[in-house]
């Protein structure tokens, strides 16, 4: 390959934790030619933010570079002294962090970031450069990345600005100095669809009109389509494939892109899921609901007149951006707040029941406590509503087997379960009180895509067992098409438009259901013209509507 | 934009009188309920039925309880706390004198706790697992367990034994002929006066005790500094500025210090009650003459209006160290300033 920018070769990276070494990158090669857009993917674990790390030079301390060779621009980054080093860094390479909301040191305004990142950039680099001339270029870059009041933004505090904002101006520090190649970590995952489009169109032409390389880092197969020309696949510290993005996601050679790609849900087309629709009677009636918070002029309208009706054995799914309320909704029916306004009755009786529902969270890391081991967690349930002695023990073995867990876990912790495994007890708490209705609140948002896929069939299979009814709020419309018998969409908490997710996405009526349609990434070419369409003017409608 | 830091601050101070009046309430009724007649101990064994009947009418011990209170509350706004039986002088006078004698400690004993604890909180988080985040760590815990009398007599001794010269009593040296002027802060007054050798020789008089109430604070500041030092260098922030090769060393005395002095600030606001409580005992081994040991004294005598007096006293102190940590921690953090945000 001729003249690469940067090239990577047998990379072989170690972690040392309590004395026990661990390999975490082994033999991993691969180059990136000039203002060309490399992807890497992989799931959790696989090794990507760490070829990133050490491409960069921040790998934490107990990392150890065990052989291989960094070349950007045929020099081996390696072998320079700490301080050519450093002055690589936003220069040659620059890197966008993943979660803009915390990229941000909260007590220091936005513009303060910016300038001493500038400034120091400047001295390594023996560039002279005044405070107005620094502040010049600060306002430049952030109108590049489409921040029309750039003084504003450098006056405000971190905390005044929406996750996409953020996300913008951690894009405009990485463009300050014209690196040749950016580095971008799940350039806004942690974001709304909306938002997470609007992110990756203007990375996709920032670095083209700036004939910038990119390395994009992501465990999702739409975002690169997208974004990228060449696909590098990690797993487990190895690269299993690489080549050209249309190949990989048409013909992959190895067995695990393939099943990367077999995991991603589908919107369009034959491989799409079509829940039956419920017949059964409303278990659940929501009448005109309304929840306000807060008072006077603090006031905040969360959810309006919003009416649906839960049938039995259906999984209904309410979809819409963070603020849209649907978690307003979750709760209310939960019993958890009480609406302003409404009514919510569950087989014809006021809410208020906690056993006849129970709620399944997002992230098990955080909704298990991590002194309490499987047993102790699964206990607490039963032991609430005076089960106890053989009975108990009964009833545990029984949830275990109901989510394919070993009887062997009970005894273990969370820090000893993976992601999807946590999730699996999560979901066995709830049905310890043999609760009717099941609220999933995002119930597979922070697993890995192959497991998001196991733990949806449980779901599935444990509805037709159990005869459950399902309640689920999310943001991601591709999961729900495949998984919902209707679903609802919210805006500013108002339910905009409702039904059959087949209908919904052939002919979505609402402009707002068009936008979030199409916000999301495909791996196909057939999908991507399946999808509907949406005039720009009514995207930056909605995506303003989104953010504030 | 959304600042509103008055409001809050208006919104703190509401608070803060609230606390005083209950503590207003709560002391004057313990000072009434306890056993002892203050009128009977005023005068003594000798003197006779009529004339101790005299003095409860005169300090207005005869009427209902909620009349005492509401014109005690009257006249403590005026500056007047009635009369020392003790002293056998205004309280406000003996408050005048001892006061400023008090806080000069306590103020240098603060001043002390931040210069020695927060850069030693920040380096034994920089170089954690070090040697030096070791001695460091000894050090505090040293601090936090060892009673502050035992380090005061401690202190004493020792410097009596290696210095002699060194003033282990006292505030100044009265072979220098200065007694304190308008403010009743040696520091202050000889600075006014343009005596400063008395200013040095109270800088010397003030070194020991200082230290020795500092030692506790130092300790309590110095864990908490590192803890959030160590929290905080963990995030997304740092490595974003990392990423971008800011400089270590302005990572860590700009960026992660503000951000961890937050937590330190507050435990200060909380730990100014045992600075008081400690105050005491450090005063009576200095012979400080301070606003503690005058405390002290009237508890032992049930010199009931000086203990009132005291007791408010004190207690505007910690919460006047309270709204400061508050006002600091607001102008610190812009988050708390948007109100209704979560």
């Amino acid at each position: 390959m001729a003249a690469a920018l940067l090239d990577v070769q047998g990379l072989d990276v170690f972690f040392t934790t309590y004395g026990r070494k661990r390999q975490v990158l082994r033999d991993v090669g691969f180059s990136i030619a000039p203002s060309e857009r490399v992807a890497l993917i992989g799931e959790t674990g696989s090794g990507k933010s760490v070829t990133a790390k050490a491409i960069i030079g921040t790998l934490p301390n107990n990392a150890t570079i065990d052989g291989g060779r960094i070349a950007l621009e045929g020099e081996d980054v390696l072998s320079l002294s700490r301080d050519r080093r450093e002055a690589l860094k936003g220069t040659a390479f620059s890197l966008i962090m993943q979660d803009p909301l915390s990229s941000f040191n909260p007590v220091f305004r936005i513009g303060t970031h910016l300038d001493d990142v500038m400034r120091f950039a400047d001295r390594r680099n023996g560039i002279r450069n005044g405070k107005a001339a620094r502040r010049k270029r600060i306002a430049e870059v952030l109108r590049r990345v489409q921040l029309s009041e750039p003084e504003r933004v450098m006056n405000a505090w971190p905390s005044e600005l929406s996750g996409g904002m953020r996300q913008r101006v951690l894009i405009g520090l990485a463009l300050l100095h014209r690196p040749r190649l950016l580095i971008a970590d799940e350039p806004g995952t942690a974001l709304d669809v909306t938002t997470q489009d609007e992110i990756l169109n203007l990375v996709n032409r920032l670095v083209e009109e700036e004939g910038m390389a990119l390395l994009l880092i992501t465990h999702n197969l739409g975002v690169v389509r997208k974004a990228a020309d060449r696909v590098v696949v990690m797993h487990h510290g190895d690269i299993v494939e690489t080549g050209p993005t249309e190949r990989i996601m048409k013909e992959p050679a190895a067995a695990y892109t393939l099943s990367l790609l077999d995991a991603v849900p589908a919107l369009f087309g034959p491989k799409v899921t079509d829940q039956p629709e419920s017949r059964g009677v409303p278990i659940v009636t929501i009448r005109n609901l309304d929840k306000l918070y807060g008072r006077r002029q603090h006031r905040f309208h969360a959810v309006k007149n919003v009416s649906f009706d839960l049938r039995k054995g259906e999984i209904f799914g309410l979809a819409g951006e963070s603020g849209s309320g649907k978690t307003s909704v979750a709760r209310m029916v939960m019993g958890l707040t009480p609406p302003s306004a409404g009514t919510i009755e569950i087989d014809g009786k006021a809410a208020g029941d906690r056993r006849a529902t129970q709620i399944v969270y997002q992230n098990p890391g955080t909704s298990l406590n991590p002194r309490r081991s499987v047993e102790q967690t699964l206990t607490l349930p039963l032991a609430s509503i005076g089960m106890r002695g053989a009975a108990r023990s009964a009833r545990l073995d029984e949830l275990m087997q109901l989510v394919r867990l070993p009887r062997s876990y009970l005894g273990k912790y969370p820090h000893e379960l993976s992601g999807g495994q946590k999730q699996r007890v999560a979901i066995a708490r709830a049905l310890a009180a043999e609760p009717r209705i099941l609220i999933l609140d995002e119930p597979t948002a922070a697993l890995d895509v192959s497991v998001q896929k196991t733990i949806i069939d449980l779901l599935l299979q444990l509805r037709d067992e159990l005869g459950l009814t399902y309640l689920i709020i999310s943001h991601d419309l591709s999961l729900m098409r495949n998984f919902c018998s209707r679903i609802a969409i919210m805006l500013r908490g108002e339910i905009v438009e409702e039904g059959r997710p087949a209908e919904l996405f052939a002919e979505p009526e609402h402009p707002y259901t068009r936008a979030l349609i199409s916000a999301i990434p495909v791996v196909s070419d057939d999908e991507e013209h399946l999808k509907p369409k949406v005039t720009e003017t009514e995207r930056q409608r909605f995506l303003v509507a989104a953010t504030q | 934009m959304h600042d509103q830091p008055t409001t809050a601050i208006f919104y703190r101070l509401g608070s803060f009188a609230l606390v005083m009046l209950g503590l207003a309430v709560t002391i004057f009724v313990l000072a009434r309920v306890v056993p002892g007649d203050p009128a009977r101990l005023a005068l003594g064994p000798a003197a006779t039925a009529e004339q101790v009947n005299a003095l409860r009418h005169e300090m207005g011990l005869d009427q209902p309880l909620v009349v005492q209170f509401f014109s005690y509350v009257g006249r403590a706004i005026r500056g007047d706390f009635g009369y020392s039986l003790v002293s056998q002088r205004p309280v406000i006078v003996d408050l005048k004198e001892t006061v400023p004698a008090t806080l000069e400690l306590v103020i240098t004993s603060v001043v002390f706790m931040f210069i020695v604890a927060v850069p030693l909180g920040v380096v034994t988080a920089r170089y954690r697992g070090r040697w030096i985040d070791l001695v460091g760590r000894i050090l505090s815990l040293t601090g936090v367990t060892i009673p502050s009398f035992l380090f005061a007599i401690t202190l004493q001794l020792v410097f009596a034994r290696l210095f002699p010269s060194f003033p282990i009593l006292g505030r100044l040296d009265h072979g220098l002929g200065f007694s304190s002027g308008p403010t009743g802060f040696l520091l202050i007054d000889g600075t006014l006066a343009g005596r400063f050798d008395v200013v040095a020789d109270a800088l010397k008089h003030l070194a020991l005790p200082a230290f020795a109430l500092a030692m506790a604070g130092i300790g309590q500041i110095t864990r908490i500094t590192r803890s959030a030092m160590l929290e905080n260098q963990r995030k997304d922030h740092v490595l974003t500025l990392r990423s971008f090769g800011v400089p270590e060393r302005v990572i860590v005395f700009r960026y992660l210090l503000k951000l961890s002095a937050i937590a330190p600030l507050t435990i200060m606001g909380l730990e100014f009650a045992s600075l008081i409580g400690n105050a005491f005992v450090v005063e009576m081994i200095f012979s400080w003459g301070g606003f503690a040991s005058y405390g002290l004294n009237a508890i032992l005598q049930k010199d009931l209006n000086a203990v009132i007096a005291v007791v408010l006293v004190s207690g505007l102190f910690f919460v006047a160290a309270n709204l400061v940590v508050d006002i600091l921690i607001t102008l610190i953090d812009p988050r708390l300033r948007h109100r209704g945000s979560r």
